[in-house]
């Protein structure tokens, strides 16, 4: 630790220590992994999604307002996470978690929307085991799924320790490493609504 | 080792003012991605285009709104991101390795 204690925080706090730009090179580091990652699901799924066994078509299951309305709380998730990053920089923590919190709720507000897009699938005869399409779609939509409600998991123990640690240049990092993955996430979800549903829907 | 939380919010009184001025080009960045979105959603509903011109333009569309968030949001742009370009552009050639050998070596 630093011999004094800090009356305002360093400008950008995430970067104040080595281990701070540490955690920032190696989250690159990761990023650069779960591109790979995403890059086989997706390579899978573009192999295997004319593949339907009988089952139901991509051009079938697929609903445009449903996939906006997805498309636009990620974007707009993606936007709130800047602002709190900003709110960080600024030294505000009370709109920090403000920020946090609404990003919170839209990546909720995502995962339901996904859950209840896969029940309504399964419904309509899309189960896992369906086709290799229906397996593949699950997979690459799944994972990424996955990767919400992990950053949701992640932002809630972020929110504890703001709350009750306060922002110091210990918390900073994982504030800005939580921001790093949620723009990945959002990143990844532009290839999906690009390649598995607006693609789906070109006959 | 205590925390020191209690002063970061009560010497900032003037908090309209303390929005730093990177606001607005975040707002721009997310306002482009909104358009690129609603482009490629248009020209799959529309329906009028031949397959493949949309399926390039699609990508294409994908590609430039996956560069507007990376350097705005992500930082790309800024000094002393050297590694985090070269970790990314990394996973990017093994990505379009995957694809490409997906794409046009297993069913050809």
């Amino acid at each position: 630790m630093s011999s004094h204690v800090e009356e305002t925080l360093p400008h950008e706090p995430e970067r104040a220590t080595l281990e701070g730009r540490n955690k920032v090179t190696g989250f690159w580091l990761f990023l650069g992994g779960e591109t790979v990652l995403f890059g086989t699901l997706f390579a899978a799924y573009l192999t295997l999604r004319g593949q339907l066994n009988g089952g139901p078509s991509a051009n079938d299951l697929f609903d445009f307002l449903l996939v906006a309305i997805a498309t636009a709380l990620l974007l707009t998730s993606s936007l709130t996470s800047v602002f709190a990053l900003q709110a960080m920089h600024a030294n505000k923590v009370k709109s920090l978690i403000v920020w946090l919190v609404v990003t919170l709720l839209l990546g909720v507000g995502f995962l339901g929307l996904e859950i209840y897009e896969f029940v309504h699938y399964v419904d309509h005869g899309h189960g896992f085991t369906t086709s290799a399409f229906s397996t593949s779609f699950y997979t690459l939509v799944g994972f990424h799924g996955a990767h919400v409600a992990f950053g949701i998991l992640w932002l809630l123990s972020i929110l504890y320790q703001l709350k009750f640690r306060g922002l110091n240049t210990t918390t900073a990092p994982k504030v800005y490493l939580f921001g790093m993955y949620w723009h990945f996430i959002d990143v990844v979800w532009v290839f999906i609504f690009t390649v598995v549903y607006l693609m789906g829907k070109v006959v | 080792m205590s925390s020191p939380t209690q002063d970061t919010t009560t010497q900032y009184p003037n908090a309209k003012r303390t929005r730093p001025e990177g606001a607005k080009k975040h707002i721009i960045a997310y306002v482009f991605s909104l358009i690129l979105t609603f482009i490629s959603f248009a020209i799959v509903m529309a329906g009028e285009l031949t397959n493949s011109f949309v399926y390039t333009l699609l990508v294409v569309l994908a590609i430039l709104q996956v560069f507007i968030q990376m350097t705005f949001w992500m930082h790309m742009k800024d000094r002393g991101h050297t590694f985090a370009i070269i970790a990314i552009l990394t996973g990017c050639l093994f990505v379009i390795t995957f694809i490409i050998m997906a794409v046009f070596w297993t069913w050809w």
